[in-house]
């Protein structure tokens, strides 16, 4: 009886076991896409903010279905990508942000212009999108410790692009200061001291092209080493910023 | 063997008899005759869509969703009309959070009137035809609400107007209707109203309170419904079109005028049937304005209501005046001071002496503070509507005096007081010469002659503890004067929230009529002398002083009344997103508040306007003009288009 017993108990751990293997499952994506969003005037990244509010990758599995529900990544702040955990398939990509769009309609909603790109990822992708940003913002001056421990910046502002539709007004140019190093915008700055100017009408497409000063606000900062970054946005698509490249200072 | 046939044939007998009597409709589901062919039935049919409406009342935050007990999160702490120590940042309405569906909520309620719409006219013969109008009417009327909530939201959304039946096994395709354009939806919103004026009688037979809808309430939605419309095509700048060039999101400027008509037409509809409430008004004394506009709000009489939600304990209550008391009338489950008004919202009112730029003046001219004896001494001259509606430093409510404090300050008031801080400055004030308290069990302070002060004010304010009043003000609209304060609980609440009230009507035709004027539109009436005056007659009521000529209007004086008149009804929020200007005032912005301190040389009180202590940024993401499309709702039907930037 106890050897039955035992035989019973050795087959349930047998079947147990084989079934066990049989796992309905699909391997873990493991494919990279890598890019960079890359202004066509300058040749250099086009700077952005990190979460919602920047440049994103939209990816459409073309393969999976011809309507696809959009994946989207984020891109870092200073416009480059990298995701390593991508399926296998194939895409077309396209990046979304502060920059004339890669897929644009008119206003009844026709495609005028579509330069999204189609690849068959297999192991890892590099995709660069050449780009019109709307606004390029250069420093003139980098960071500097006026004698109240106060901070200024000198940039320049230019438009990116000669599209008619994205000519719009400056609506802001705000200096960010920042403690972190790669999360520095309009998602994350210290309200103490970052200087946010707001324009109305034309007066800020005025200072387009000249050297702009700006100057932090509140006095003194705090004694840390602290990071400074410009950005400013047009009222077109979701009213993204662009940037400057982010530049840190030591407290002297 | 004879037997056994005679058992098997009495069997079969018996089994073939019984299947026939087990078919028989479930007694246990209500069925369509118990429900249609009676006016009980129909009542009940009635409540559960009501209780769906999608309303902004007591029970709503864009943390929490509709028809949530915890408010702590307040929509007015989102607006820029308050601050409260739980929002601490613009926000977008937080759909997948707790218990709020809003997508397969709605096409709940959008599915059970269709169902009401098809299957009544079948039963007709049970009653009046004017009965049957009535409820087809009201059908319409709460499709048309959840429509408009819907597309308020998302803008084109899909229109499923006859049920959709399923059959097991089948493909689903066929329910996965597709987004419609954003016109379309508003359209669709106007023609269920439409119908709902046409069948609906002056006076709702089952319910004339307002909390039934009649022809009234629909045009009174109308209205609103087609303003929203309006400004959305003039003022929106987000487009999306799916691949057969629908415009899902946005709709050509060209289209604003004809949606502001209707709105203007809708509201004027309700001229002479309802009025504004003046019950203890006098035109020369502005204590009877202030209480009259206390009143409005729970005067049951109010012929200014228009369309209300009705409360009843304990199976429907909330809890505002738990959450909003001052702090010095705090309830048993200790909350209080969730909504504290801010000074740019107080600034937007007259009464008040004002700088050039349309901030306070607290400064004397050579840069000193004011002084004042009392604190309530800076607004004597206020206008009564700010007092019904936020309670000011030092004033009166439920017999006692809310005392609002920051600090006593020690220094010296000799040659005047300077300002704590530099202008501008968002940094904390300086501890030297100021005597604060952290919460409210206080350290009293001995001042010369001896008698003793706390530092802060009962109702704040604390500095290490933010259940007190963190602006400077708190709240008073809808707060209940007449409820003892161990009745001010949680959950224990019936006040009746007025959604739609004659005010609103006439700000949404004055608006309305301001931006046909401004699109250079005339009709049979002269649109701009008809907005300015509906703006002075609500300005006479609030104890205003009125506007000096239709020519002195802007858009800003209408928008800037509408913001005053319905502050803290949860309406703001709408107006900033449909204006398209939430993004522009919630900019990096930090909310000013105004901190009363006593000057112990000088026995006397002076107030600091400056940002908000906690440096709390508000930054409306454009993106939230329309709001994200739930997953889930896309996951079951891939049709659906998401919302740009999501």
């Amino acid at each position: 009886m106890k050897k039955l017993f035992y035989y019973t108990a050795l087959c349930l751990v047998i079947i147990a076991g084989n079934s066990c293997n049989k796992i309905d499952n699909y391997p873990a994506p493991s494919s990279t896409i890598t890019g960079s969003t890359i202004d066509e005037g300058t040749g250099n990244t086009v700077q952005t903010e990190i979460g919602g509010g920047g440049t994103r990758v939209e990816l459409l599995e073309t393969s999976y279905s011809s309507n696809p529900v959009p994946i989207y990544f984020q891109s870092m702040q200073d416009g480059t990508f990298n995701n390593t955990k991508v399926f296998a398939a194939t895409y077309k990509i396209s990046v979304q942000g502060p920059f004339v769009p890669i897929v644009q309609t008119d206003s009844t909603g026709t495609v005028i212009a579509d330069s999204s790109k189609t690849i068959v990822l297999k192991s890892t992708a590099t995709v660069n999108f050449r780009v019109q940003p709307f606004l390029r913002i250069e420093w003139v001056s980098k960071p500097v410790f006026n004698a109240d421990s106060s901070v200024t910046v000198q940039v320049k502002i230019t438009r990116g692009t000669n599209n008619a539709s994205y000519q719009q007004d400056i609506t802001d140019i705000n200096l960010y200061v920042s403690n972190t190093q790669n999360d520095n915008g309009n998602n994350n700055y210290d309200p103490r001291y970052s200087k946010l100017t707001s324009y109305n009408g034309s007066t800020g497409t005025a200072l387009l092209g000249q050297t702009i000063t700006i100057t932090t606000t509140g006095g003194a900062l705090a004694a840390q080493d602290v990071y400074f970054r410009v950005g400013a946005r047009i009222n077109a698509g979701l009213d993204e910023y662009n940037y400057s490249t982010n530049d840190g200072i030591k407290y002297p | 063997m004879k037997r056994y046939n005679y058992i098997l044939l009495t069997a079969l007998i018996v089994c073939v008899t019984a299947c026939r009597k087990l078919d028989i409709p479930p007694k246990n589901i209500i069925q369509d005759p118990e429900v249609f062919s009676n006016s009980a039935g129909i009542q009940a049919y009635m409540a559960r869509l009501y209780s769906e409406l999608p309303i902004e009342d007591f029970r709503y935050s864009p943390a929490r969703g509709l028809n949530y007990f915890w408010i702590i999160s307040p929509t007015p702490a989102t607006t820029g009309e308050a601050l409260s120590r739980d929002q601490t940042s613009s926000m977008q309405e937080n759909f997948g959070g707790w218990s709020w569906d809003i997508w397969g909520g709605s096409y709940t309620v959008i599915h059970d009137c269709d169902y009401f719409i098809q299957t009544l006219p079948s039963y007709a013969s049970n009653f009046t035809t004017a009965q049957v109008n009535a409820w087809l009417g009201e059908a319409y009327f709460v499709r048309g609400m959840t429509y408009f909530g819907l597309v308020k939201r998302f803008g084109g959304v899909p229109i499923v107007n006859k049920t959709l039946n399923y059959v097991v096994g089948t493909s689903t395709d066929e329910l996965k209707v597709p987004r419609s354009s954003e016109k379309a939806v508003w359209d669709q919103v106007a023609s269920d109203f439409d119908f709902a004026i046409a069948n609906l009688p002056a006076v709702n037979t089952d319910y004339a309170d307002g909390s039934r809808a009649n022809k009234y309430v629909a045009a009174a939605f109308e209205s609103r419904a087609m303003l929203y419309a309006g400004t959305i095509a003039k003022y929106n700048t987000t487009t999306l079109f799916d691949a057969s060039k629908n415009e899902l999101c946005g709709m050509p400027a060209s289209d604003a005028a004809a949606y502001f008509l209707k709105s203007y037409n809708a509201a004027v509809m309700l001229d002479g049937v309802y009025s504004l409430y003046l019950s203890a008004w006098s035109a020369t004394d502005k204590t009877a304005q202030y209480q009259n506009f206390v009143n409005l709000f729970s005067d049951a009489a109010s012929k200014e209501n228009i369309f209300v939600r009705e409360y009843q304990y304990p199976n429907s209550v909330h809890g505002y005046d738990a959450y909003n008391v001052p702090r010095q009338l705090i309830g048993p489950n200790g909350y209080s001071s969730e909504v504290n008004p801010t000074l740019n919202f107080v600034e937007m009112f007259g009464g008040i002496p004002k700088n050039a730029d349309g901030t306070i003046q607290n400064l004397d001219g050579s840069g000193h503070y004011n002084l004042y004896t009392n604190t309530m001494d800076l607004f004597a001259n206020v206008e009564p509507r700010l007092r019904a509606t936020v309670i000011l430093p030092g004033d009166a409510f439920k017999g006692e005096n809310i005392e609002i404090r920051r600090g006593i300050y020690t220094g010296s008031s000799t040659g005047g007081i300077s300002p704590l801080l530099p202008a501008g400055s968002r940094s904390q004030y300086p501890t030297t010469n100021l005597v604060t308290s952290s919460t409210a069990t206080q350290t009293p302070y001995t001042l010369p002659g001896g008698a003793l002060m706390n530092p802060a004010g009962l109702s704040g304010i604390f500095t290490g503890d933010q259940t007190c009043a963190i602006s400077g003000f708190s709240i008073r609209k809808w707060l209940n004067p007449n409820l003892a304060t161990s009745q001010v609980l949680e959950n224990n609440e019936t006040q009746t929230w007025i959604e739609m009230r004659y005010a609103e009507v006439l700000l949404n035709r004055a608006e309305a009529a301001y931006e046909l004027y401004s699109a250079g539109q005339s009709g049979t009436t002269d649109y701009v002398t008809d907005a300015y005056n509906d703006i002075n007659q609500i300005r006479s009521r609030a104890g205003a002083t009125l506007l000096a000529s239709p020519g002195s209007m802007t858009i800003d004086s209408i928008r800037i009344e509408r913001r005053k008149e319905l502050a803290f009804e949860n309406k703001t929020y709408w107006d900033l997103k449909r204006w398209r200007t939430f993004a522009k005032e919630q900019n990096g912005t930090i909310y000013r508040i105004l901190m009363p301190f006593y000057s112990v040389q000088a026995g006397k009180y002076f107030f600091d306007a400056r940002t908000d202590e906690r440096n709390d940024i508000y930054t409306y993401d454009p993106r939230w003009y329309y709001e994200q499309i739930p997953g889930g709702a896309i996951s079951k039907s891939t049709n659906l288009i998401q919302n740009p930037g999501y």
